[in-house]
């Protein structure tokens, strides 16, 4: 259906949920999240917008404020952010809408909604201290490089300090891969 | 007698008059570039020019702005240097700038009435900004015209009248309250007449007002009280305007008392009567906008002022056979068979005895100015067919503010409209759950009133955010095309709103579907999200359209004052004169003139009475001499004069010899010219406008000009 229930959202608010998913995203981080008057600014500037992402900020916090949730499961968008923050930058409001972004990946991870991308960039970085990592050892040896890039990644104290960081997250609670 | 005293400055300004005209006219032409507003169009060098050859013509100047002081002083040392005596400006219109001009030549000791203007801006240089061409030659036309009337043109000297000290305020509601109050206090005698039996008008149906949330009754009823208890206000309550007649100053008013059948002064509005009227006799409730029902005997609401009932003689069954404007039956045993309402008044009030008079009797008044506060009327529902009108559930705004008043039909109880008579009956009436409102309707539309009703976005955040914080488990939508929260302190209401997690959604409704138990399927479109919504409500309130109150046109007519397309008074200018209006002494105020909310309403009304203080606290008031003069010698008494005057300033008089002969009232007479146009002997002269200078001022216009 094409038609979005208001009715059905509160309920499903109310009964399956307990709570607004607006109160939830505030609790995630985006605490301005009500002041938005949807001008649209954000969604300007915004690269998602621009390359024809579906649910970019404006649209999200219409969206959660009308109740929807689960609607964005599904949906790419909250992953594909670059967080260049320009949005925040330019708000009038406030609002933030980066951190709505953010805390939409928030509450999707408490979910355990997470993509195989996401999922295999947070292993990276709790592996190699990077959320993308390109294994390109014999190359690099090929060359005459060190095999390991000069980065955390061959940095063993950083990689521990980096790791106990995570390990102080929601990520040990969450359980979502070993945590060596 | 300002008569006597006009005949005489008339006989004195002849003998002066023909002194001074005897002298040759000198014309002193001086054309005005306004800056690029004249200039961008017509060749002013060559007007200038062109000028300097005409008849009579000793000088002719140019300047950027005649109208500045440095401007006006060229022609006052003109003047002075006795090289004019008369004075031609090419400059703007005379509507704005004549007064400036007759004062400058008045100044320097010429009479001001040797001045002439030609209009080469508004009608000019503005009209024909693209042929620069052909404005050029008009002008020139203009302004020769302009100088053939100074040729002829005739010293005339300023009259005064007398001016009524007396305001007429019509219409009782905010507007009309702050304005009487404010000229009674600074001690002109107000009458102040509301159509209704109570004054109060809309605001005091309201529960709650915007901006700072105050109690409607609370901050109104003191004020309708002080309108009751000034001595110097008359308050003509359940009265309508019948006549106006005159001018400024003068103005003679018939107002219309309708027939109460309640004694006033021996009422005490202790409201025995209402409760004994029987069901049987009951009609909707105008004050509770329909919602719930009055009995025929009423009175308007619990503060009503006066607190006096009225009996509605249309809704009356005449209980016990009960005619009105009879003596009552008698019984078998002798007793009188009166109706329940008069045998509950405690004070014998009830006068149902009185002979019926359905026009009421006639009040006439005499006041020098009138200030217009009519109000406004909510569009009703029934006109959306779209928005299900048929179900009690779907209401308008002002029906929202009823609901939620202590006053109201379920005494400030949220309940859903269509269950309060169950209310009413001490039976369990639903509370909503969801409140959907919609914005716009109505308004901003071209097939009702284009316009925006401005106060709507304001009381829809209003009702919601009072609504939301009495009912934190109420489920609130708001459908907007615009939030329009303009001026100070109002956006905070937007941002209330939002925080109270009330849903704002950008897109408006277009279907309301009626289902079981009186709820509403409610279609709309959030245009953020760019998709359909639906959602199920237990009320819907239509933000519908302010309009006019009814009888605006009627009324606009009796008072000689225009309104707008839109039905609302039309000021004199919408910046410089928003209270006035082009009939002199007659000021307008409130959403008489347009939509608006209480502190533009009330600053309005405070405007609209100081304007009236600024014009009667002269006492006496300048008249211009452009008015007619009767010839009694050429009169032959016809009389077709006399019921074309729109003023009634022509009365056809016997005197001397028994001859009827016209005769004009110089107070009265404004100078329309009507008269002098329809008299058949030209026994009629307008001065400032005689046949004279009129046919010297066409002849002017076929000149041929040289190319």
């Amino acid at each position: 259906m094409n038609v979005i229930n208001l009715t059905y959202l509160r309920e499903r608010e109310k009964k399956e949920y307990g709570k607004r998913t607006i109160t939830v995203i505030q609790e995630f981080g985006a605490e301005n999240i009500a002041q938005c008057m949807q001008c649209g600014a954000c969604s300007s500037i915004c690269p998602l917008s621009i390359s024809g992402f579906e649910w970019y900020n404006k649209k999200l916090i219409k969206g959660i404020e009308l109740g929807l949730r689960d609607e964005f499961f599904d949906d790419p968008t909250p992953w594909a952010c670059v967080a260049c923050n320009r949005c925040s930058e330019v708000c009038p409001r406030d609002v933030n809408p980066f951190e709505v972004m953010f805390a939409m990946r928030r509450l999707m991870i408490e979910e355990f909604v997470i993509p195989p991308t996401a999922l295999e960039a947070l292993r990276s970085l709790y592996e190699h201290g990077h959320a993308i990592y390109v294994e390109n050892r014999k190359a690099r040896k090929a060359v005459g490089l060190d095999e390991k890039p000069p980065t955390t990644d061959s940095n063993e104290k950083a990689l521990e300090e980096l790791r106990i960081i995570l390990k102080n997250t929601r990520l040990i609670e969450l359980g979502l891969f070993p945590l060596k | 007698m300002p008569n006597t005293t006009f005949l005489f400055f008339l006989t004195c300004l002849d003998n002066f008059g023909d002194k001074l005209s005897k002298e040759e006219p000198r014309i002193g032409v001086y054309v005005c570039h306004c800056g690029e507003n004249i200039a961008g169009a017509v060749d002013v060098e060559e007007v200038r020019r062109f000028a300097e050859k005409l008849p009579n013509v000793v000088i002719a100047r140019d300047y950027l702005f005649m109208c500045s002081d440095p401007g006006q002083e060229i022609i006052k040392k003109d003047i002075r240097d006795g090289l004019i005596n008369r004075v031609v400006v090419a400059s703007c219109t005379p509507k704005t700038h004549e007064p400036i001009f007759r004062r400058a030549c008045e100044a320097a000791g010429l009479n001001k009435y040797y001045l002439e203007m030609a209009n080469i801006r508004d009608q000019c240089a503005w009209a024909h900004w693209h042929e620069k061409k052909k404005a050029t030659e008009k002008a020139k036309y203009l302004v020769a015209s302009a100088v053939a009337k100074a040729r002829l043109l005739e010293p005339l000297e300023d009259r005064y009248v007398e001016m009524n000290q007396n305001v007429l305020v019509i219409g009782g509601g905010i507007s009309g309250i702050f304005a009487s109050l404010d000229l009674a206090n600074a001690g002109y005698k107000v009458y102040l007449v509301e159509k209704e039996p109570s004054i109060g008008g809309n605001m005091a149906k309201l529960d709650k007002t915007f901006p700072t949330n105050d109690c409607a009754s609370c901050i109104l009823t003191p004020l309708m009280v002080e309108v009751a208890n000034n001595e110097n206000i008359e308050l003509l309550t359940y009265s309508e305007v019948e006549s106006v007649e005159g001018s400024v100053g003068n103005f003679k008013v018939k107002i219309r008392r309708k027939q109460t059948w309640v004694d006033w002064d021996k009422c005490t509005g202790c409201g025995a009567c209402i409760n004994v009227c029987p069901p049987a006799a009951r009609v909707p409730n105008e004050f509770n906008e329909g919602l719930d029902e009055r009995g025929a005997i009423y009175i308007q609401f619990p503060q009503a002022v006066p607190r006096k009932a009225v009996i509605d003689i249309d809704a009356c069954v005449k209980c016990a056979g009960r005619e009105f404007g009879k003596p009552p039956k008698v019984s078998k045993d002798g007793r009188k068979i009166l109706a329940p309402c008069e045998k509950a008044c405690p004070t014998g009030a009830c006068l149902r005895d009185e002979p019926r008079d359905p026009e009421g009797s006639i009040l006439e008044i005499e006041v020098g100015a009138i200030i217009v506060a009519t109000g406004y009327r909510v569009m009703d529902k029934k006109y959306f067919k779209e928005f299900s009108p048929s179900s009690p559930n779907v209401i308008t705004a002002l029906q929202m503010e009823r609901l939620i008043s202590a006053t109201g039909p379920s005494d400030g109880k949220l309940i859903v409209p269509s269950d309060i008579k169950k209310y009413k009956e001490g039976k369990n009436a639903r509370e909503p759950k969801v409140i959907v409102y919609i914005s716009c309707v109505g308004s901003r539309s071209k097939r009702y009133h284009s316009y925006c009703s401005k106060i709507c976005c304001m009381y829809m955040l209003k009702q919601a955010m009072q609504l939301k914080e009495s009912y934190p488990d109420l489920d609130i939508y708001i459908f907007f095309i615009d939030v329009r929260t303009t001026g100070k302190d109002f956006d905070e209401y937007y941002m209330r709103c939002k925080e109270l997690g009330i849903h704002i959604i950008r897109g408006k409704v277009g279907g309301i579907n009626q289902l079981p138990n009186e709820r509403l399927l409610v279609r709309g479109y959030d245009s953020d999200i760019g998709k359909p919504v639906e959602l199920e409500s237990d009320i819907v309130v239509l933000a519908s359209a302010v309009e006019p109150s009814q009888g605006m046109e009627e009324l606009s007519r009796k008072l000689g004052i225009s309104i707008g397309i839109e039905g609302f008074l039309k000021e004199k200018h919408p910046k410089l004169y928003p209270v006035d209006t082009l009939s002199e002494g007659i000021f307008i105020c409130g959403c008489a003139q347009g939509p608006k909310d209480i502190p533009d309403s009330v600053a309005q009304a405070k405007a609209a009475a100081s304007s009236v203080m600024s014009l009667l606290s002269k006492g006496k008031m300048k008249v211009e001499p452009l008015i007619a003069e009767i010839d009694r010698d050429r009169c032959s008494g016809c009389g077709i004069c006399e019921p074309l005057c729109p003023y009634k300033a022509i009365t056809i008089t016997e005197k001397r010899k028994k001859e009827k002969k016209a005769e004009l009232n110089p107070a009265l007479c404004k100078g329309c010219g009507v008269c002098v146009v329809a008299c058949p002997s030209k026994a009629i002269k307008l001065h400032g406008y005689t046949f004279e200078q009129l046919l010297s001022q066409v002849e002017a216009l076929s000149i041929e000009l040289e190319r």
